[in-house]
């Protein structure tokens, strides 16, 4: 009887943590579009506007291209789902994620992975040139922030001793926030979440011009609930990545049993104004920097991964192990 | 009259080859559940003493192999089932076919059964030889023959090196036998046991498809028809990894550490040049033979981490590496053969390999396509399949191996090669969907694709078997922990069970995330479901939507070529036709070639040497009677001064 209801205390736990996640993603999209409008000195639409977007595109008729298959329409849905997978490694406001254990570090970046694979398979569906052009462009970005990302976590991984997000979360707590391998691997996962995120340098979100879509090029054939499915997924994964970050940059705010309803609400509201100030911050890098061109993202995200090796480097010279 | 009767022989020996596989496999589950045997090896047909030769034997870790050779000689028996009616009806006997596919069959046993270098050598050069039979079955065309020569070449060198091996062994120890080689591999000294090593890395590497000894792979896995294909990419090459296993890991002894960085640094360099090199390919087979070649170089870095962990004395990491291995093993080996079969129908269906011309298959081939999706699912490492969790337990192996070190380079190098194993993920991501969003989504590129049909019933059958083995895998890893205990209890010598407990409940989560993944998109596609759709054309900016709009395969992966350039040895060449105008273009000619880095860097100057060798030595025999004379005089003076 008792496991049965650790079981269920669990599961409904599981089920609170994607909820909140679900119900957060847009109001950050509107957060960040609400920045990135203050500094170019414009109204900017409402902080809800994402939400009735959402409403608006699931109520819409889809369209289907006549060239593209069953993979057209599985892939939102696939894609929603994945990301929502990899919202289940991720450690909550308190520290908590549904689905830890051993090496789940690794499944964030696989999570993200299958999503990128069913996005440019669905690129192609089409058979025009936009969504080949996307695809194209998302396999080559994709292809370098992997190595970068997944060395960035392994660093963290080394400083904590554990390969399990939620346990380095915690970890964390005990190390310096200015020692220099958790900065340079701060620096790695900042610059990927960039590229992840899909916002300038690497791409611009904002656009639908030939010449500077990467993502967007990929759901140019999509309508209706499709792309409102793909534009949530997008919402939530930008949200996970500043999550993944403030848990890294200040891992604090983490809750015991006893603290009640209380805690939990200040641990939410802590974490919350956390998301918010990064998220004001990449709104901010996003108004002062221009989109590069594709062949220079090489050199981010090489820069990117040379932190990451630094990191680990550092972390061996300052423990004495070299 | 007569195809009628072929139509039979076929069959006939097509179902024997599979019933034989089925046999083989229900004994090996029946027997493989009790006995000693399983560690300690069961002999037959062996006479006694250190005289003996052509002895066999068989403990866990043959089983293991067996499981796999039987295995794929099922499934690719099968495919050949329906792949060879395409041969009947072209009139083109078969019998070659046959004899060598049944040799090969054989002879891959008793290189996994040979507990002696005698039957060993004897086993293994049958195997190649049958198989170079069976690449160059299509012989019409002279490609294949340049690719089959190519393979024999190669297979001679790898052959040298390990008969010298052998040989000097036999001197050494008086007996082919292997454990008598393994008693006596401590008296060896460091560099006559480096030199057998060495001899053993090249010859079977060459056959692993190693780099840089890899040149004949891809060549010779893309000419062969394609259930042989499969068997070579499953099957052979691990047979050659076994025998590292069984020649290296446990006859020569833990060795100095340097042997396991050996096989870690060529691992990850194959493992790079494999995927880089299939990621710019158009060929619908020879990319995957090139991917065959990335997941070696991924097994090397696990066969890496598990030598290194073994002089280290880290006996989990030790553990974990070669669960990563057998893991990988039997995970490749069923989407790999999957891939091929795919390939093969397409290939049936369009009679051409080149993706250029392919496209939009998934509306006529749909079951072709359902199995190949899976495949590129599964051979990408991406969770929900197979690949994915092999690469979790290497990187969680190496990442202990780093962990557990006190001091060192190491500690740097190690967790790199987790580095290497992320962008070889990335760019097999983009391999793949390379290989299958050209061949199947979009438009047709030519007309040959628009007529193609629906491959035979049992070709479309087998990989779909395949797709449920690797399905089932997944969502019941502790049966697949059992298989890899047999191997597992052979190569390390304490308690077994200690691993199946500690790795079971991680593993557990490969089924669990399965079965979330699917869950959660059912309840996705079922909420998403309400509201109309309606079929358009795509969005073109107004103009009509021709074929040739589409992304081709070479335009797909072009930026991996650009910024790869230097590595691949690419090279464009661009010319422009303006008819005597500045501004109006009439024709361009795009030529864009690819260099074959390793052949023209390493092999033809190898190659130049050997002949410029071979022609200094000619000037000794010029066919000049006064210079034989002056030999003669020459020699009668040494053997006077040596006799003296």
């Amino acid at each position: 009887m008792d496991e049965l209801y650790a079981v269920l205390t669990r599961l409904l736990m599981g089920l609170g943590h994607l909820a909140l996640i679900l119900v957060v993603a847009p109001l950050l999209q509107g957060f960040i579009k609400k920045s990135k409008a203050f500094w170019q000195m414009r109204q900017g639409p409402s902080i809800l506007q994402p939400y009735r977007d959402l409403r608006k595109m699931m109520k819409k008729e889809e369209l289907i291209s006549e060239h593209a298959s069953w993979i057209f329409l599985l892939t939102p849905r696939v894609a929603f789902a994945a990301t929502l997978m990899a919202a289940l490694v991720i450690p909550n406001a308190w520290g908590w994620a549904p689905l830890s254990g051993w090496g789940d570090l690794f499944l964030f970046g696989a999570s993200l992975g299958l999503v990128r694979l069913f996005l440019t398979l669905a690129g192609l569906e089409g058979a025009g040139t936009f969504g080949g052009m996307g695809s194209s462009r998302e396999l080559f970005v994709g292809l370098m922030t992997e190595p970068a990302l997944l060395l960035g976590l392994i660093v963290l991984a080394f400083i904590t001793e554990t390969t399990s997000l939620q346990g380095m979360a915690a970890s964390l707590l005990n190390v310096s926030p200015i020692f220099i391998p958790r900065i340079l691997a701060l620096i790695t996962l900042g610059m990927v979440s960039v590229a992840e995120m899909g916002r300038i340098p690497m791409d611009n979100p904002d656009t639908h011009l030939e010449l500077t879509m990467i993502h967007e090029g990929m759901l140019l054939e999509y309508t209706g609930p499709s792309l409102a499915l793909l534009n949530f997924s997008e919402q939530v994964k930008q949200l996970l990545l500043l999550i993944l970050l403030t848990q890294i940059i200040w891992p604090s705010g983490l809750i015991t049993g006893g603290d009640g309803f209380l805690g939990i609400l200040w641990a939410l509201g802590f974490a919350g104004v956390k998301v918010a100030v990064l998220g004001f911050f990449f709104a901010t890098a996003e108004s002062l920097f221009v989109k590069r061109r594709l062949f220079r993202a090489p050199h981010f995200l090489a820069t990117s991964t040379a932190s990451a090796i630094l990191a680990l480097v550092s972390l061996w010279i300052i423990r004495g192990q070299i | 009259m007569a195809n009628k009767e072929s139509q039979s022989v076929r069959q006939l020996l097509m179902s024997l080859c599979i019933v034989l596989a089925g046999a083989g496999l229900v004994w090996g589950f029946v027997t493989s559940r009790s006995g000693d045997w399983v560690q300690t090896g069961l002999k037959f047909f062996t006479g006694e003493g250190a005289e003996r030769w052509l002895s066999w034997k068989v403990d866990g870790l043959t089983m293991f192999f067996l499981f796999i050779l039987l295995l794929g000689q099922g499934f690719s028996s099968l495919y050949a089932l329906g792949y060879l009616k395409e041969y009947e009806e072209k009139k083109k006997s078969l019998w070659p076919f046959y004899v060598n596919w049944f040799l090969f069959l054989g002879s891959m046993f008793g290189v996994l059964l040979a507990d002696d270098g005698f039957s060993f050598l004897l086993t293994w050069e049958m195997m190649s030889l049958f198989s170079f039979f069976l690449v160059l079955y299509e012989n019409e065309d002279h490609q294949n023959r340049r690719s089959a020569y190519i393979y024999l070449v190669m297979t001679h060198v790898a052959t040298v090196f390990l008969t010298a091996a052998t040989l000097f062994l036999y001197t050494k120890t008086g007996s082919f036998a292997f454990e008598v080689w393994a008693s006596g591999a401590p008296t060896l000294t460091t560099i006559q046991l480096n030199l057998v090593f060495l001899a053993f890395f090249i010859g079977l590497g060459t056959k692993a498809g190693f780099v840089p000894f890899h040149i004949w792979l891809p060549h010779a896995h893309s000419a062969a028809p394609s259930p042989v294909s499969s068997l070579m990419s499953g099957v052979m090459v691990k047979v050659a990894l076994y025998l590292f296993l069984r020649l290296v890991w446990l006859t020569l002894g833990p060795g100095p550490v340097w042997w396991g960085w050996l096989f870690l640094l060529v691992g990850a360099l194959s493992a790079f040049v494999g995927i880089l090199s299939a990621s710019v390919q158009s060929d619908l087979k020879k990319l995957l033979a090139f991917s065959t070649i990335e997941n070696v170089g991924i097994l090397g870095i696990a066969l890496g981490s598990a030598f290194l962990a073994r002089s280290w004395n880290n006996d989990w990491a030790m553990d974990l590496a070669l669960v990563a291995f057998f893991w990988h093993t039997l995970q490749h080996m069923l989407l790999k053969s999957l891939l091929f079969m795919e390939a093969g129908n397409i290939i049936q269906a369009t009679h051409t390999r080149n993706l250029e011309r392919l496209g939009g298959l998934l509306k006529r081939m749909p079951k072709t396509a359902l199995g190949a999706l899976i495949g590129i699912l599964g051979i990408t490492a991406l969770p929900p399949l197979g690949g994915f969790w092999g690469e979790l337990i290497l990187f969680q192996s190496l990442w202990t191996n780093t962990l557990n070190l006190t001091n060192g380079w190491s500690k740097v190098v190690l967790p790199l090669a987790i580095g290497v194993l992320a962008l070889v993920g990335g760019l097999s991501i983009a391999t793949f969907v390379k290989w299958f969003g050209v061949s199947f989504l979009g438009q047709a590129r030519s007309s040959v694709t628009e007529r193609a049909t629906e491959a035979h019933f049992v070709q479309v059958l087998a990989p779909l078997l395949i797709c449920g083995l690797a399905v089932l895998s997944v969502l019941w890893p502790s049966a697949t922990l059992a298989l890899l205990n047999l191997p597992l209890s052979v190569l390390r010598t304490s308690d077994v069970e200690r691993i199946r407990l500690a790795l079971g409940t991680p593993l557990n989560l490969s089924s669990s995330y399965l079965v979330l993944l699917i869950f959660l998109t059912v309840i996705v596609v079922l909420l998403s479901k309400r509201g109309l759709r309606r079929v358009t054309a795509t969005w073109n900016c107004g103009a009509p939507l021709t074929p040739s709009m589409q992304y081709t395969a070479g335009g797909l992966t072009n930026p991996i070529r650009v910024l790869f350039a230097k590595v691949l040895g690419s090279r464009r060449h661009v010319e422009g036709d303006f008819g005597g105008t500045r501004y109006s273009l009439r024709s361009l000619r795009y030529e864009g070639r690819i260099k074959e880095v390793f052949e023209d860097f390493l092999y033809r100057p190898l190659i130049r040497g050997l002949v410029w060798l071979a022609t200094q030595i000619r000037k000794l025999q010029e066919g000049s009677i006064h210079l034989y004379l002056g030999y003669l005089l020459i020699t009668v003076i040494v053997v006077l001064i040596i006799g003296r």
